[in-house]
């Protein structure tokens, strides 16, 4: 599968707490505009390309107070019709990976709602290559195997443009669950 | 809503900005690579921009009450990035690059760093010239526009004592506490990747032991209790007689930490005699503590007079603190352990 995916801003109506909702209620348009997504399965094990224009990258934080990196995620759900925008909910989680452009290891992510984000150790068999080159990160993740995106055959991605002080809810986000089936 | 609240009060009249409160933070909490220029407690000079550099209202409420958004600020900015000096060239490598008596200097343009403009003030001199010191602290607002602004829920405010505490380990670095705290009293630790902030040195008061800053004041500026407390200092300062007042009251989060506004001399006129009228002017002092200092300067003046003129005075006794033990009441019998 390869599709190209305009992104949408995640609504900032949707941030846990009383500020963020408020103070960012103008942000609706994503940073990142597109991205374009490549899944290929062979066997048990799963490749996902993912790349996205970034005409600034961040690959760390230096010792600055004021600086974000780059990041990405990539998600599958628990259920068919688990809500993507809230990050799953009470007992119907979404899973996956998060890729940051300042950290080797990928994390891993669990979520059953808003705010409720766990970053979890390294999954087992799950690499991580990135590239920034001609104005775009391109990321590479090969699974040796990912159960879950076999039973869902869906994914949703998120990206964060550190020049554009991207982080938390402030994000840019496929508009729902994209469909990796052949 | 906590259930009791601790609070501070801190006398301006008395501070000689010393800088020991921020010395005894400093060394108890924030030696790490990555808060070297985090001061839980820092003491400014005022008028003066301060540190952060005009740090005042980023962040905060409106005066309807409306979430304001705020600005993190920057290393390079309103922080100024720390800079060292060139010893190993000057004291050891004599002659060193053709310069044959090289001056010792900063290894980069320093712009602004804490207490960058101590002892400035305004006004000119002799008339008019004033400053006074602020110290600062997170004030452990009663409705923190940090922990309204954390999505991750990482940022508490205790029940037990209404101490505001981040939770590191589940804080990701997002900063929008920074971004929030009108008063910038949250800080990031890029080493760490966490924010940080004032504990209320949490560990001693559970031990009835006085704050850092406040234990170590030369001053004796510092009030440490519970508002509730109608037997200790602070109630008796805040509640009894409204004379010590919040830091910027509009910015609306109801702050924990009060001060005791400055009294100041009066100016001159070209001949050099008194004017009647104080060097630090009253818009200014309204402008820090809302309005309700000008009744507060009043009562500080009255009881002063009071006093002088040899009649018995709790408040001047209390701002005294001729028992430095008193000021702090942190436990049930109220005296400090020592």
């Amino acid at each position: 599968m390869q599709q190209e995916i305009d992104l949408i801003a995640a609504p900032p109506a949707l941030s846990p707490g009383g500020y963020v909702a408020k103070a960012y209620a103008d942000r609706v348009q994503p940073a990142t505009k597109n991205a374009r997504v490549e899944v290929v399965r062979q066997g048990a094990a799963w490749r996902i390309a993912l790349s996205w224009p970034c005409a600034s990258p961040v690959l760390s934080l230096g010792d600055d107070v004021d600086t974000f990196v780059d990041a990405a995620a990539v998600l599958t759900s628990s259920k068919a019709d688990t809500s993507w925008m809230t990050m799953g909910d009470n007992g119907d989680a979404v899973t996956g990976v998060f890729w940051r452009a300042d950290q080797e290891a990928l994390t891993g992510i669990h979520a059953e709602g808003l705010g409720t984000v766990d970053r979890l150790p390294p999954p087992d068999g799950v690499r991580a290559t990135s590239e920034w080159k001609d104005d775009r990160w391109i990321l590479q993740l090969d699974f040796d195997a990912w159960s879950q995106l076999d039973q869902q055959q869906q994914i949703a991605v998120a990206i964060w443009q550190g020049a554009e002080r991207d982080r938390g809810g402030l994000k840019s986000v496929s508009p729902g669950w994209i469909s990796v089936a052949a | 809503m906590a259930k009791r609240q601790i609070a501070m009060v801190l006398d301006l009249n008395k501070c000689i900005g010393c800088q020991t409160c921020t010395i005894a933070c400093k060394k108890l909490w924030n030696t790490d690579t990555g808060t070297g220029y985090a001061y839980w407690n820092n003491v400014e000079t005022l008028p003066g921009a301060g540190y952060p550099k005009e740090w005042s209202g980023s962040g905060g409420r409106t005066s309807d009450g409306e979430v304001k958004r705020g600005q993190i600020p920057t290393l390079d900015g309103e922080y100024g990035r720390a800079w060292s000096f060139n010893h190993d060239k000057v004291f050891f490598r004599s002659g060193d690059g053709g310069e044959k008596k090289p001056w010792l200097r900063p290894d980069r343009k320093a712009q602004w760093g804490a207490n960058w403009d101590e002892d400035l003030g305004a006004g000119e001199y002799p008339q008019e010239n004033h400053y006074f010191y602020l110290p600062r602290l997170c004030n452990h607002c009663t409705h923190p526009a940090c922990l309204d602004a954390c999505p991750r829920a990482a940022i508490e405010k205790r029940e037990e004592d209404g101490i505001v505490l981040v939770d590191q380990d589940r804080c990701n670095g997002y900063r929008f506490c920074v971004e929030a705290c009108p008063y910038k009293k949250v800080y990031f630790d890029p080493q760490r990747q966490v924010t940080t902030k004032c504990i209320f040195c949490l560990p001693r008061v559970e031990e009835g032991v006085a704050p850092a800053c406040a234990r170590q004041c030369p001053g004796r500026l510092r009030f440490v209790g519970y508002l509730d407390d109608e037997e200790a200092p602070i109630w008796k300062l805040v509640h009894k007689y409204g004379v010590a007042l919040p830091l910027h009251p509009e910015f609306g989060l109801e702050p924990n930490v009060y001060y005791v506004p400055p009294m100041s001399p009066e100016k001159l006129d070209s001949e050099g005699r008194p004017t009647g009228e104080s060097r630090i002017p009253m818009d200014y002092l309204v402008s820090l503590f809302g309005s309700r200092v000008k009744d507060a300067v009043k009562i500080l003046e009255d009881e002063r007079e009071k006093r002088k003129s040899g009649n018995p005075s709790e408040l001047m006794d209390l701002l005294i603190a001729y028992d430095w033990n008193e000021s702090f009441a942190l436990e049930s019998n109220r005296k400090e352990v020592i």
